[in-house]
């Protein structure tokens, strides 16, 4: 391991968490107690820093005194900062659809608003879906790809305004999944101001190699979700209604931590690509819904940071 | 510079006998051990094919041989088996015997020869204790006397000398049930032990429990220390119901007459009664060289605890020896 401050990677967690409490299952934010827990696990693991979730903003509000001061906590627990903040939407048709250019204005004032939410701490990314679910937006046509990109375009905008980049994460069930939309949305968006982040499990779900994916838009990347899966989608699974990600029949639980046995995902080629592209930065490791089908967020955080520390930071660290 | 190494104690994971028992569940257990910052693990003894990691003959029948199972261990980013906790009262099925007792000359053969199969393997897997259940519950045995203990200073001797000579040490862990804790008789058994072949594991949680300060012990039997097992303690058996007939099962198991859900956790749980940090100072000023094994015992959360004890150790008592000249 080289000195922290020649470190070309450092490692981020995406704070899905569960555990479980005397009145059953809950998440970090149950109390302060919990939270403590929390970060003293990612710690102890040698994570250096967290993602989190835009929604948590009010409870960090609210029970914490604000981002500050709930970095401040983080910070308190040996680990560096807040790195991204993911911002989940509805995608409603009505109001939130990037493909509608009269749903923009709303789009446009939701970031605004935001980011000043965000604005007492330094954040890298603000990572977003780019597009709505799949089915609401087929047939995806170059003129929606256009609609979608410009309103990404200007969010981008109000983003640097604030510092903080915006970045694009294509989960297999929204509108932008395929590897020909997804080129060709990056040509329609700024370089300067929409950024594609990297989630190596949802691409590869997309039936995408996320490696090779990764290589041809390397110099739009500005992070990654390193997450494994067991399973492609197959040609409806993207479709479901009312929710694919949960709800498909085919698969009852898509993610896996790195590390897992029968993992889709080619961790060391990733790594490789990584160095060999000269990124340096942050890696956030995920693994949503590790406790479904008998999962245990401790114990996949545990088996995906053996990994990094004993396989990828090998290959590049 | 500190002469202490971190080990945790697997126990955890194996609540059950049927639970724990495929690879692919002590794979996840020792990388999660190794991320904590651990660098050994501790077994626990145990017997039948649904116990891979319970003696040498299991560690064969599993891994092809005790090297093959070093190798499983290395490849999880471990370095070592730093101990393994034997109870002789416990049947073996793969010697077809039932409990041996430390109090019947008639078993010391038969431990002596058990203890250096255990002493064999774990020279071989980097270890260096055999820690060793020295005597039966309270409640099963009459109070021990001078012959008593002169009979089970004889096994120990005896037991010590054949881990001895494998380049392993016999410690002997007094839990709260123990007979040992009744009375005079740990002293006088230290003092008929060979004290080149014989020492202490110290467990700061089953002392805390039998109402018995770890810090202080530490300090008075400071050259006999030859192990710890560093756990909290949520509760005392204030009302000495160790004294009770089958006390394994009334008191430890079911938690006695106040049904005490869990009486061990993990370092720095909630509640808990084991000042970690005292007792870090107090090995440091005796000088203690050895293992360190982090316990929880009885997690419900095994991933959780061991990562906890982690944090606890990396942030907190490991930083006390770092600060020792």
């Amino acid at each position: 391991m080289t000195d922290a401050t020649e470190r070309h990677i450092k490692w981020s967690y995406m704070d899905h968490w569960r555990s479980n409490g005397p009145s059953g299952p809950v998440d970090q934010w149950h109390s302060h107690k919990t939270m403590s827990s929390f970060l003293k696990q990612i710690k102890a693991t040698g994570f250096d820093a967290i993602d989190t979730f835009d929604f948590r903003i009010w409870q960090m509000y609210g029970d914490y005194g604000g981002p500050a001061k709930y970095q401040e906590m983080v910070q308190d627990h040996g680990l560096e900062r807040i790195v991204n903040t993911f911002h989940a939407a509805d995608y409603d048709l009505r109001n939130y659809a990037p493909h509608l250019p009269e749903t923009h204005d709303f789009i446009l004032e939701d970031f605004r608003v935001t980011m000043g939410r965000w604005s007492e701490i330094k954040l890298d990314n603000i990572i977003v879906m780019p597009a709505t679910l799949a089915y609401d937006m087929e047939p995806v046509t170059d003129d929606k790809l256009k609609h979608t990109a410009d309103c990404w375009n200007k969010v981008g905008e109000i983003t640097a305004g604030f510092g903080v980049r915006l970045t694009c994460h294509h989960e297999f069930f929204c509108g932008i999944q395929t590897e020909q939309d997804i080129d060709t949305f990056y040509s329609y968006t700024d370089p300067e101001v929409v950024s594609l982040f990297v989630d190596t499990a949802q691409h590869c779900i997309a039936g995408l190699d996320p490696v090779a994916l990764y290589n041809k838009h390397a110099h739009r990347v500005s992070g990654f979700h390193f997450k494994d899966t067991r399973n492609v989608a197959g040609p409806d699974d993207h479709h479901h209604r009312p929710d694919s990600e949960i709800m498909a029949p085919t698969t009852g639980k898509w993610f896996y931590e790195m590390g897992t046995p029968d993992g889709l995902v080619d961790f060391e080629s990733m790594m490789t690509a990584v160095r060999d592209n000269g990124y340096r930065g942050w890696i956030s490791v995920e693994h949503d819904k590790a406790n479904k089908q008998g999962g245990d967020y401790s114990e996949s955080t545990a088996i995906s940071r053996w990994y990094a520390a004993n396989v990828l930071e090998r290959i590049y660290s | 510079m500190s002469g202490i190494r971190w080990s945790y104690a697997i126990n955890q994971w194996k609540p059950q006998f049927d639970d724990f028992v495929r690879r692919e569940q002590h794979e996840r257990a020792l990388k999660t051990i190794s991320i904590a910052g651990f660098e050994g693990v501790e077994l626990n003894a145990g017997t039948g094919r649904w116990e891979p990691l319970g003696n040498p003959q299991q560690l064969a029948a599993n891994f092809g041989s005790t090297a093959g199972f070093l190798a499983f261990l290395e490849e999880c980013a471990l370095g070592a088996v730093s101990s393994w906790f034997w109870d002789p009262q416990e049947r073996s099925m793969e010697h077809l015997t039932g409990p041996l007792n430390p109090l019947d000359p008639d078993d010391v053969a038969a431990m002596v020869g058990r203890a250096d199969e255990y002493a064999a393997a774990l020279a071989e897997l980097g270890g260096s204790v055999l820690v060793v259940r020295p005597a039966p519950g309270a409640g099963d045995i009459d109070p021990l006397d001078d012959a008593a203990i002169a009979t089970l200073a004889t096994c120990w001797n005896a037991v010590g000398r054949a881990t001895a000579a494998r380049g392993v040490r016999t410690a002997l862990h007094v839990d709260f049930l123990s007979a040992l804790r009744r009375g005079d008789a740990l002293a006088a058994l230290l003092d008929r032990a060979d004290r080149d072949v014989v020492g202490l594991a110290v467990d700061t949680a089953e002392l805390v429990i039998a109402g018995i300060d770890p810090v202080a012990f530490i300090r008075q039997h400071t050259d006999r220390v030859w192990h710890v097992q560093l756990k909290d303690a949520l509760a005392v058996d204030a009302a000495e119901e160790y004294l009770e007939p089958h006390a394994h099962w009334t008191v430890r198991v079911r938690g006695g007459a106040r049904e005490v859900p869990r009486w061990f956790a993990e370092p720095g749980a909630d509640g808990g009664l084991v000042d970690c940090a005292a007792v870090l100072r107090a090995l440091v000023d005796v000088g203690y060289t050895g293992w360190v094994v982090v316990e929880s015992d009885q997690s419900p959360h095994p991933a959780a605890s061991a990562l906890l004890a982690g944090y606890e150790v990396q942030q907190t008592l490991r930083p006390i020896l770092e600060r020792t000249p």
